[in-house]
């Protein structure tokens, strides 16, 4: 559990020893301010994709730090079981005629199952973070390679129009939004009862002590397969809702490259088990996309550089490091609210 | 099946090997996972092409290729990789996982931005030679004997030399060697060099037989993971031999089944090392 030490920031305690309104203040604050975007920019189409692509990969780093924030494993295939779910609910819907609500409940299960099958290998093998990273990093570009392959299916390269959801509302820009930010606001308070419940307090005391957790009957395999599996599934739903509301995929949508690298610069920047740290990172990384819009290939290797930044400079995160500061110049009741 | 399938996949796979043991040893040393190992190839393979463009010839921008790339690792490991070495374990490696992801990002995004279009081909000789009956490209001829001299050379400086031993006594045992006057941050050092040097060379042994393309690199340091994997991280001979095998098996397959299913057939091999034995092929049990 040394891994969770350096990368994972002190902010990272469980909520158990926080009033009601320190706990649950910080996701009110963002859920109203994140639901007044489309009163400012409701009819602007471009305005919304980028926020709700940006609500898109808040779900994301929320999941990956129920998996890698809480409990080390470090899979490095978000977009990958997003994408099974991405692709699965629009086939079996599409396809086989099975209803949006079923194919969308069967895609996130899907991807829930394959995160928790490789929470449990990796358990049963007792395999370092270094070969879980390697045997999902795997699983990543065989199905990119697999979405590439099957065609019939998937439609390749060119990517799958989607049917299913087409006539309803969720194809419109505000509706959309306000979904992915439900699902959001759904995500972050999940996080934070996971934090509050015996999961948090298991995985502080292994932070503190793996030994004396371990001697107090602290079951980490255990929690590392039920973390592996709530957060693959919070990837799943967030993959399936995404192809509905948008109405296409594409392998792209859910490759390696995109998905996964900008989910570690989000966390890296917005901090490692953090609450709010993927919404701040998302944010971030998406006033960054758009400023580097014109930029072409060199944005790839500005995203690279940030990273390697972020991992070597601020190991806990930029927000943390600001939320230090600012603990400094304003009284600690006003910032204890938002860690 | 025709032969010079399985030949070209014997010219691929010693190359591939090639490749992984220079990831392979700084793992094994240094406990850094070089996620950017095969960019570093690639920035040594558009050097020299963008020498040969200049007018240069084909040996000294070979030879430039090897230089590049033998810099670009000095120059990770003297920057970069020093506030890495500090950490220790499974830290160490987790962080030089995310960082040298981040530094292959860099390079390859450099390069595609800067040089879209540029690709190094050597023509070492054109048409074929008969060996053994199977007709084979005289420029996999050249690759596979350079590629095979370097080897040997690899082998031979690990084995013989002074400094060869004092690589393998660090690998074996950190402490230990330290305690015994070996300097593991000169042995580092050294290694990302000569990591450095085997990519450079992979890239010109490559373009003898296709172009080592700019934005070729993620899928070279895929590569050399999968055979790395399957070899046993810090194996050079491991690598060696699963770099050949994978080298076969992707010839054979890729010409019998199809390209897409190959590519999936070789991750999982690297996935089903690690499930069934981490070790690799020859690496030590633990």
């Amino acid at each position: 559990m040394s891994v969770t030490d350096t990368l994972l920031p002190d902010t990272a305690e469980p909520g158990h020893a926080r009033s009601p309104v320190a706990t649950w203040a910080p996701i009110a604050i963002v859920a109203v301010l994140l639901a007044l975007v489309p009163v400012f920019v409701g009819d602007s189409r471009t305005w919304m994709g980028l926020a709700t692509g940006m609500l898109l990969f808040a779900c994301y780093a929320t999941a990956f730090n129920v998996i890698f924030g809480s409990t080390g494993q470090l899979f490095l295939c978000v977009g990958a079981l997003a994408g099974v779910s991405g692709y699965a609910t629009p086939i079996l819907a599409d396809e086989f005629g099975v209803p949006g609500v079923v194919a969308l409940v069967v895609g996130t299960a899907l991807s829930a199952l394959l995160g928790g099958l490789f929470s449990w290998v990796s358990v049963r093998r007792s395999l370092g973070v270094i070969f879980t990273g390697i045997v999902t990093l795997t699983f990543s570009l065989g199905f990119h390679n697999l979405l590439l392959g099957q065609r019939e299916l998937t439609g390749g390269e060119t990517g799958l129009r989607i049917q299913v959801g087409g006539d309803t509302v969720l194809r419109e820009l505000v509706p959309a939004y306000l979904v992915f930010l439900g699902l959001l606001v759904g995500y972050l308070v999940l996080y934070r009862l996971l934090q509050r419940s015996s999961f948090g307090w298991a995985f502080s005391a292994l932070r503190d002590d793996p030994v004396a957790a371990e001697l107090a009957g602290v079951d980490v395999a255990r929690y590392r397969i039920w973390a592996g599996t709530i957060g693959s599934a919070m990837l799943g739903l967030a993959g399936g809702l995404w192809a509905i509301t948008e109405g296409f995929v594409s392998p792209t949508t859910f490759a390696f490259g995109e998905v996964d690298v900008e989910t570690l610069v989000i966390l890296a920047f917005g901090g490692i088990g953090t609450l709010l740290g993927p919404v701040i990172g998302s944010v971030a990384l998406t006033v960054l996309d758009e400023l580097l819009r014109d930029a072409g290939q060199l944005r790839v290797a500005i995203f690279g550089a940030i990273l390697v930044a972020l991992f070597l400079g601020f190991r806990s995160g930029v927000g943390p490091a600001v939320g230090r500061l600012a603990r400094r110049v304003l009284p600690t009741s006003l910032t204890d609210r938002f860690r | 099946m025709n032969p010079a399938v399985i030949f070209d996949g014997v010219v691929d796979g010693l190359q591939l090997g090639l490749l992984a043991v220079g990831l392979t040893l700084l793992y094994g040393l240094g406990g850094i996972l070089n996620l950017a190992h095969g960019q570093i190839a690639v920035l040594g393979g558009i050097t020299a092409a963008l020498l040969l463009d200049a007018g240069w010839g084909a040996l000294p921008a070979a030879a430039m290729a090897v230089v590049a790339a033998t810099a670009a690792g000095l120059v990770l490991d003297q920057t970069i990789m020093r506030p890495v070495y500090r950490e220790r374990g499974e830290d160490r490696i987790l962080l030089s996982l995310l960082v040298t992801l981040g530094v292959g990002f860099v390079i390859d995004g450099l390069l595609v931005w800067r040089y879209p279009s540029e690709a190094l081909t050597l023509r070492v000789g054109s048409g074929s030679v008969e060996v053994l009956g199977i007709t084979m490209r005289v420029g996999s001829l050249y690759a596979s004997a350079i590629t095979i001299v370097a080897i040997g050379l690899v082998i031979g400086f690990l084995r013989a030399t002074r400094a060869g031993r004092a690589v393998r006594s660090v690998i074996e045992d950190e402490v230990g060697a330290e305690l015994v006057g070996v300097n593991p941050s000169a042995v580092r050092t050294l290694i990302f060099g000569l990591s450095g040097a085997l990519a450079g060379l992979f890239a010109v042994t490559q373009s003898m037989t296709s172009p080592v393309t700019s934005s070729s690199g993620v899928s070279y340091t895929i590569l050399a993971l999968i055979v790395t994997v399957v070899g046993g991280l810090g194996s050079a001979t491991g690598a060696l031999l699963a770099g050949l095998i994978l080298g076969i098996v992707n010839a054979i397959s890729a010409a019998e089944i199809g390209s897409y299913i190959t590519s999936i057939i070789l991750l999982a091999a690297a996935a089903l090392t690690i499930l069934v034995r981490p070790s690799g092929l020859l690496g030590r049990t633990e």
